[in-house]
């Protein structure tokens, strides 16, 4: 009783919770500044498009309509034409950024590797046109951001499912233990 | 003035919102004063209506997934997860036991990251500053989480019909250990030092908004908030999906059905959360991500599209067509999502797409109930009961 009255009176609960807020005045700030201070993004975040290229520098796209077909806002336009030799042009392929809901579906549904969304995210600009990505913009963006080591690693991870997602194999990830323990504690 | 018989007085009536922050989102709600007491409270819903049923009508199984992130985008796995599990048990699909784990997994960190936000904001409207700032910090560790595991901070899309889209890697599993180590302390010795105890919020939240256990299953709340008021509801107990039947954890439950009693079932959903994300860890077998028997639900390996002609046409025709195998049938599957029951009802009739989708969402089922919470109430009471209530207008409005 007397104990609940001093409570009371001398605002414990108040003073507690005001010793924590001046407590975390000494610690570490965890914001980022941001445009002064930017967090790489994580492989694999689902970014700005990009279409690829093989290794002699042609684009992969052979205009096979899967990403246009598979995307859930309609945004991937793709135009082709029959050329001499009876193969596929593809003339143009314009996906309006605007739109996008970076569900990464595109990439999933793309048969030859040719559509990737890269790590890049600022990209906000004040027109819509600067924001409409024709060929020549995708293409450049694989240049930019993509090309080399790590559109192979991207690839290598995101491009799924692939036969191994299928069935059990040693290297996956599972709980490790004590050592998992040691690691966390570490961190 | 000496207040004489014959003043008249009449009801004010004010719009609130749909712009007032302490909304969460664009609700609007007329009330009816009678000076500082409610009289009469009417919510109006249907400012963010983007018609997600009728919109899945005229999508494949396949590309109608990203639109249930829009739901409750606070926790948008959760969806996910719920339209999934609808659409594997109208097709008889069984799920391999890694993806079951590791969407358990997943689906508890969205719990996690939108309890933390609801309880955050709700403090924030009454005027518990502090809360919401810490709040951020953790809710980012999380989000970051989710970024390393499928390149989305919150509208992921990660559960596919039949798995998941990509495996878990060590990294992301260690550090998502490493988080639930410490996450329990931390809301003891930080949101429950500055909360539980304060007196300035009990006032503002003890009695208020008291809703009996009879009242809310006759208003069909679910969730925190029915199980605020004392009742034994939980899906995942009741009928458990994914790997919920694997592993343990208790259900809070509230006594009195006031703000308060909610606010520490939240509280207390979010440690139990904790205890499935390590169980979930510590259990998680190896196994297909991804179900092998489902050839005609789920987009082939690919590096057999362009190896043999099967896979190929698979590919094609699934992604064009949606899977034209699937059986004719209707059925409702729920799932518990942080708010309450989200329920989907999908009629198939054998084409590649839904022939009707319908959900069922908690946050409109809980704006309906508003107006109970809200009688006898003052106008500051409202802040506090639109908050508990714990709403995304995304999910209600659809
Ligand atoms: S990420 Fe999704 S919405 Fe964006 S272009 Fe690809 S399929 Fe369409
Ligand atoms: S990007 Fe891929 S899916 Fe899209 S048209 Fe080109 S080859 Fe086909």
């Amino acid at each position: 009783m007397i104990k609940k009255m001093a409570k009371k009176l001398f605002l414990l609960e108040i003073v507690k919770a005001m010793g924590l807020t001046f407590r975390m005045m000494l610690t570490r700030p965890v914001t980022r500044q941001y445009p002064d201070e930017k967090r790489p993004a994580f492989p694999g975040f689902r970014g700005l498009h990009a279409l690829a290229r093989r290794e002699d520098g042609t684009p992969r796209c052979v205009g096979c309509g899967l990403c246009s077909a598979v995307c859930p806002s309609r945004c991937i336009h793709v135009y082709t034409s029959e050329g001499a030799d009876h193969r596929k042009i593809v003339d143009g392929y314009d996906i309006e950024v605007l739109r996008c809901v970076y569900c990464g579906f595109c990439v999933e549904a793309c048969p030859y590797k040719a559509v990737v969304l890269t790590e890049h995210f600022e990209y906000s600009d004040y027109t819509r046109e600067a924001l409409f990505m024709n060929k020549d913009k995708l293409l450049s963006n694989w240049d930019n951001y993509m090309a080399g080591a790590k559109g192979e690693e991207y690839h290598k991870r995101f491009w799924r499912p692939m036969s191994e997602d299928f069935k059990a194999h040693d290297d996956q990830a599972v709980f490790r233990g004590a050592k998992q323990k040691e690691l966390s504690n570490a961190a | 003035m000496p207040i004489t018989n014959d003043m008249k007085t009449k009801n004010l009536t004010i719009s609130m919102g749909p712009q007032h922050p302490a909304t969460h989102g664009v609700l609007k709600v007329v009330l009816e004063l009678d000076g500082e007491s409610i009289v009469k409270c009417t919510p109006y819903v249907g400012y963010l209506h983007r018609g997600v049923e009728k919109l899945a009508e005229s999508m494949t199984y396949l590309s109608a997934l990203p639109l249930t992130d829009r739901l409750d985008y606070i926790a948008s796995v959760c969806n996910n997860v719920g339209y999934c599990v609808a659409v594997e048990r109208l097709f008889g699909i069984e799920v391999p036991e890694r993806a079951k784990f590791i969407r358990t997994m997943t689906c508890e960190m969205a719990r996690i990251s939108s309890h933390i936000l609801g309880v955050a904001t709700h403090a924030l409207d009454i005027g518990a500053m502090t809360v919401f700032l810490y709040s951020f910090r953790d809710r980012e560790t999380l989000l970051d989480l989710f970024e390393m595991l499928c390149g989305a901070r919150l509208t992921v899309s990660y559960p596919r019909i039949g798995g998941v889209r990509n495996d878990v890697t060590q990294e992301f599993l260690d550090k998502l250990y490493a988080f639930t180590d410490t996450f329990p302390a931390t809301i003891e010795r930080e949101y429950e030092t500055l909360l539980n105890e304060n007196r300035i919020w009990k006032q503002r939240t003890i009695g208020v908004g008291v809703i009996t256990a009879e009242e809310a299953i006759n208003w069909g709340m679910t969730g925190p908030n029915l199980r605020g008021s004392g009742v034994f509801y939980d899906i995942r107990k009741f009928a458990p999906y994914d790997a919920y039947d694997k592993v343990e954890f208790d259900v809070p439950l509230g006594k009195n059905g006031d703000v308060y009693d909610r606010y520490l079932c939240r509280m207390e959903e979010m440690k139990q959360s904790n205890r499935i994300i390590r169980q979930c860890i510590e259990q998680l077998p190896k196994g297909a991500i991804m179900a092998p028997d489902a050839p005609k639900f789920t987009l082939p390996p690919k590096d057999r599209v362009l190896a043999d002609m099967e896979s190929l046409i698979h590919q094609f025709v699934l992604i064009t067509k949606g899977p034209i195998a699937a059986p004719e049938g209707e059925l409702y599957a729920s799932t518990e999502v942080p708010k309450g029951e989200l329920g989907f009802y999908i009629i198939s009739d054998g084409s590649g797409k839904p022939y009707r989708m319908r959900l069922r969402s908690p946050s409109f089922v809980h704006v309906s109930a508003l107006p109970v919470l809200c009688r006898d109430a003052m106008v500051a009471d409202f802040i506090a009961n639109v908050g508990t209530i714990d709403i995304v207008l995304g999910e209600c409005d659809r």
